[in-house]
């Protein structure tokens, strides 16, 4: 099982330009999306190799995604203030409609 | 549903899968309610009537494992010794009037069941037969098959029942003793009827597939080590698992290691878990949606700063915001451009009169215009529509409970011969004169849509069958005693000529006369057919409607759902029919289709969107078979054919929803 962990932290994720996000695993699992793709029961490849192809994101987009799910992951049991979220205005329907398909 | 149910007590046995009883269930054994038997009072028993009732229990447990193959060790041998040598004798019969009597009674099973070990409940049924009855039928522990038939088919044939048998099984069935005999005398059919008022169950197909299943069906167990439900096909045999003597899926066969058993416990817990921190976050940090949302409200003023938006992406973001509730007078403004010819807004429960009124002042161009939820555009924001959209073609309008009769009027009366699509539903307002003013003005109208107008009644017929342009014409639900067949034969045999699509969804008074006499003759064009919840129409009618129809092409969507009174015939005349063109079928819980009937769906080789919920005769060969010839096929919705297992075949692209095995994890967390 240890080595199952180790091997399992991090998922890749790729953006339609080509860019690789490489981050962890339970941050990623923040998503409805993501979740359902890694943990299927059949043998997808998404499950087996941890590596996931968004066509419809670009890059830009998936940093502001991932961003959000570490932002998510570090704050969700915190007590203190939670700082605000900070999207750019031109990205904002893109990143509205990249956070719809992720379930996020 | 079954495997989650470890402690034993309060269980009851249905279709061969065991679960907790429901409220209403424990709720009427606790009373001794139950309903009558329809098998004839038993004589009594051939050993000593004195028997204690925990003597006799126990003898009925000895006799279930006798029926099982399972190797459970129960304690109380020495009473199972002792009644075995008797039960071998009897068994047939005590199964035949047995299951006569549990197809009302499931209080047997619960008493039975609260003295049973766990182990045994899980491996015992082996033998058992599947169940195909409606769910109100709780036939349990029937290993004769034969013997269900006899007892359905005559039940005076049933009263040749043992005597021993069936006073035996009534004594299990009420531990208190004297309570016996008057259950017994009362066991007739107007207690019969008092159920089910007590109940609240009506009645809907009063027969079984059992009957007419052909004989070498497929059978559902639930495997002893996996717990995972599978099919037997007819014919083989499954693999038997040596150590306790259960059966096994073709699986866990495969792989004699019972290593799975401990990832499925754990799988649960993990759930759970994952909800309660679900629900956690969501408490505390918004979703990215919401925060892109409360972004854009923010920036609204300077729209230029979201860039260059396609039509396509509009919408869709439109639909997005929309499906969180947050279209409001800011929001809306985003959707706001002088060059859309197009707008539709699918949830306006935020927008007030001012946020309607914006669409017009910021839109004059618009041709077509879909709100939805709009329940607070009122007669002032009507009236500036009517003046300002001078181009508007198409609107349609879900709920606007504000807007009154005149306005309405006034409205038609602006918009004049231009318009050609009309929308309109949960209108408490909309009147019959408002209706003669838009057939009146408007006598281009090519698409008319009412749907859920309280006011509509027969005499609204006479003014639609005067729009002889329309090609879609959908009525829907209009309340019972409101629409009769007699106008709406007249409309249909007035317009039906031009008819491309006909939906009379839940115009429940509607009968045969519709297909015969209206539809067929005049109906020649017409590709898209909804007659779902015509509840008085018959299986004749509907195959007479497709026989031969050669006038009409062929149907690309029909929906029959709810049509509960079509059966076999109709499906294979709609199919023969419409074999090439059928797209999109529904026959939702036509229950009393059988597997025959179902097959003959395979023709249909463009089909793309089937939902065979509620058929209970489907299974994975039906499904096997359709799938196999419809390369197309993309959406499958099967809820409640409880013999689809989770091993029926699927392939990339395909959407199964609503597959029982698929649920079963989910239902107890």
């Amino acid at each position: 099982m240890a080595a199952t962990t180790t091997e399992n932290e991090y998922v890749t994720l790729e953006s339609s330009d080509g860019f690789q996000f490489i981050i962890h695993r339970e941050a990623a699992m923040l998503s409805g999306t993501v979740r359902n793709m890694l943990s299927s029961a059949g043998q997808f490849t998404e499950s087996t190799e941890g590596v996931i192809h968004f066509r419809d994101i670009k890059a830009v987009i998936l940093e502001k995604v991932c961003k959000y799910w570490y932002y998510k992951a570090r704050h969700l049991n915190s007590v203190t203030e939670i700082p605000h979220f900070e999207i750019e205005p031109e990205y904002v329907l893109e990143t509205l409609m990249a956070a719809d398909f992720l379930d996020t | 549903m079954s495997r989650r149910n470890r402690g034993g007590a309060n269980t009851t046995f249905v279709n061969n899968v065991r679960g907790p009883t429901s409220a209403l269930t424990s709720f009427l054994n606790e009373r001794g309610i139950r309903r009558a038997n329809p098998a004839p009072a038993p004589a009594p028993p051939p050993q000593a009537p004195t028997a204690t009732v925990g003597e006799e229990e126990e003898e009925e447990e000895g006799e279930d494992e006798e029926q099982s193959s399972a190797a459970s060790s129960t304690p109380p041998t020495r009473t199972t010794r002792l009644t075995r040598g008797r039960t071998i004798v009897t068994t047939t019969v005590a199964t035949s009037s047995r299951v006569s009597r549990s197809e009302s009674a499931k209080k047997d099973g619960d008493n039975q069941d609260v003295n049973k070990e766990d182990g045994g409940n899980d491996d015992d049924d082996g033998d058992d037969d599947d169940d195909d009855d409606d769910e109100d039928y709780k036939v349990q522990r029937t290993s004769v098959r034969i013997s269900i038939r006899s007892t359905r088919a005559s039940s005076s044939s049933a009263a040749s029942s043992s005597k021993a048998a069936a006073s035996k099984a009534d004594a299990t069935s009420s531990k208190k003793r004297p309570r016996k005999k008057d259950s017994l005398s009362d066991s007739d059919n107007p207690e019969d009827k008092d159920f089910h008022d007590i109940t609240g169950y009506v009645q809907r197909s009063n027969f079984s597939h059992k009957g007419r299943m052909p004989q070498g069906s497929n059978k559902i167990e639930f495997c002893s080590r996996c717990r995972a439900r599978f099919t037997i096909r007819a014919g083989t045999k499954p693999a038997v698992d040596e150590d306790t003597g259960g059966l096994l899926c073709p699986t866990c066969a495969g792989s004699p290691s019972p290593a799975p058993s401990s990832d499925q416990k754990a799988r649960p817990v993990k759930r759970l878990r994952r909800k309660i921190q679900k629900v956690e976050i969501e408490n505390q940090i918004p979703s990215l949606q919401d925060l892109c949302i409360k972004k854009i409200a923010n920036c609204i003023e300077d729209v230029e700063a979201f860039g260059d938006i396609s039509d396509i992406s509009l919408d869709k973001i439109c639909r997005i915001i929309s499906r969180n509730r947050s279209l409001s007078d800011e929001t809306v403004r985003l959707f706001l451009d002088p060059r859309h010819y197009d707008m539709s807004l699918y949830d306006c429960t935020e927008i007030t009169p001012v946020g309607f009124k914006n669409i017009a002042y910021l839109c004059p161009k618009l041709r077509s215009l879909k709100l939805k939820f709009c329940g607070r555009i009122n007669d002032a924001v009507m009236s500036l529509y009517a003046s300002h959209l001078t181009q508007l073609t198409s609107l349609s309008l879900i709920g606007p409970i504000l807007v009154t009769e005149a306005t309405y009027i006034k409205f038609f009366e602006a918009v004049e011969n231009g318009f050609e699509k009309f929308e309109l539903k949960h209108s408490a307002r909309f009147s019959l004169k408002t209706l003669k003013a838009l057939c009146e003005n408007c006598p281009n109208l090519t698409c008319l849509r009412l749907g859920d107008c309280n006011m509509m009644d027969d005499e609204w017929i006479e003014p639609i069958a005067g729009l002889t342009k329309l090609r879609s014409l959908r009525i829907r639900n209009p309340g019972r005693g409101r629409l009769t067949t007699e106008p709406v034969v007249k409309l249909i045999q007035a317009v039906g000529s031009g008819l491309e699509e006909l939906e009379l969804k839940g115009c429940v008074d509607l009968e045969d006369a519709i297909l015969v006499d209206a539809i067929r003759p005049c109906c020649v064009r017409l590709e898209r057919l909804n007659i779902a919840g015509c509840e008085l129409l018959t299986t004749e009618a509907v195959e007479n409607l497709f026989k031969d129809w050669s006038t009409n092409r062929g149907l690309n969507y029909v929906n029959l759902e709810n049509c509960i009174l079509v059966g076999d015939e109709a499906l294979k005349a709609l199919t023969s029919h419409s074999a090439e063109t059928l797209e999109t079928l529904s026959i939702k819980g036509l229950d009393e289709l059988t597997k025959e009937a179902l097959l003959t769906i395979a023709r249909c080789e463009n089909l793309t969107t089937l939902d065979a919920s509620w058929c209970r005769a489907m299974d994975d060969d039906v499904m096997k078979e359709i799938m196999d010839s419809a390369p197309k096929l993309m959406n499958v919705d099967v809820w409640g054919d409880h013999r689809l297992t989770e091993c029926c075949v699927s392939r990339k692209g395909m959407k199964i929803v609503g597959r029982e095995g698929d649920y079963l994890d989910l239902k107890f967390i």
